[in-house]
């Protein structure tokens, strides 16, 4: 069997999912400080210029609310960096066709959708609590490439899944 | 397996050892016992060929069915 020429791509994801993972441990980290050492209300209306309004409230409630669904899209990070480091690892080791690698691409679709789900739902709350006065934008919501990527990676995990059925048998090939 | 490999009787027959067999047909021995012991999912044609061309038999000399059923039945009418 012929093997692809090794590149630097291999080398280079493990290096940047390495530091993608510090860095959502580092913003998870950021989102709870936010969350809990700085729930005064007088300093988000200073830092924000907001004047004492209901709008202002609303929207003060609405970043809360999103800091807290920000905090669950860090576990739901973790699990896609984790789950691709290990597929990196598998590639690197020369046999990427295991049904380990199936299960793991499957849990990783899974974790995009819920991913979108919590990015529709952070959008939604963005668009509700801003005014005109007090606009918040953030880019969350429907993405088609986002939706994309899931429909993508439930394929893939399919392929990878005959694939390692294909594997086996041609092992088992005589 | 339903399909029982007759390999071992094949060779005892000739007088052949299963590296003999290996080293006459190209093949590795690891490969050839993973058909001797019954392990293998898939027989290629080219290796039946050269199996068949070493040991001067016929594909149903070395590759016999037997029903579940005859198996399951075969130790009780030995016993």
């Amino acid at each position: 069997m012929t093997r692809p020429a090794s590149s630097a791509a291999l080398p280079t994801a493990y290096v940047v999912l390495r530091i993608l993972v510090f860095l959502n441990w580092l913003s998870g980290a950021a989102i709870a400080a936010l969350l809990v050492a700085m729930p005064n209300r007088q300093w988000i209306m200073s830092a924000f210029h907001l004047s004492p309004s209901p709008d202002a409230d609303r929207l003060i409630m609405g970043m809360r609310a999103i800091a807290a669904f920000g905090l669950v899209a860090i576990p739901l990070n973790y699990v896609v960096l984790k789950r691709l480091l290990a597929i990196v690892e598998t590639v690197r080791a020369g046999d990427p066709f295991v049904a380990a690698n199936a299960l793991r691409l499957k849990a990783i679709a899974w974790t995009l959708l819920a991913l979108q789900l919590l990015s529709l739902v952070i959008g939604a709350i963005a668009k509700a609590v801003s005014t005109p006065a007090h606009p918040l934008h953030l880019q969350a919501g429907f993405s088609i490439s986002g939706w994309l990527a899931v429909l993508l990676t439930f394929l893939l995990a399919r392929v990878f899944a005959e694939g390692t059925l294909m594997r086996e048998d041609l092992e088992g090939t005589v | 397996m339903a399909i029982a490999v007759k390999l071992d009787d094949l060779l005892h027959d000739r007088r052949m050892t299963l590296t003999e067999l290996a080293d006459r047909i190209g093949m590795t021995l690891a490969n050839l016992s993973i058909l001797k012991t019954g392990k293998a999912r898939a027989i290629r044609f080219s290796t039946l060929e050269a199996i068949c061309g070493a040991l001067s038999c016929q594909p149903g000399d070395l590759l016999r069915f037997e029903s579940e059923q005859a198996e399951r039945e075969r130790p009780a009418a030995a016993g």
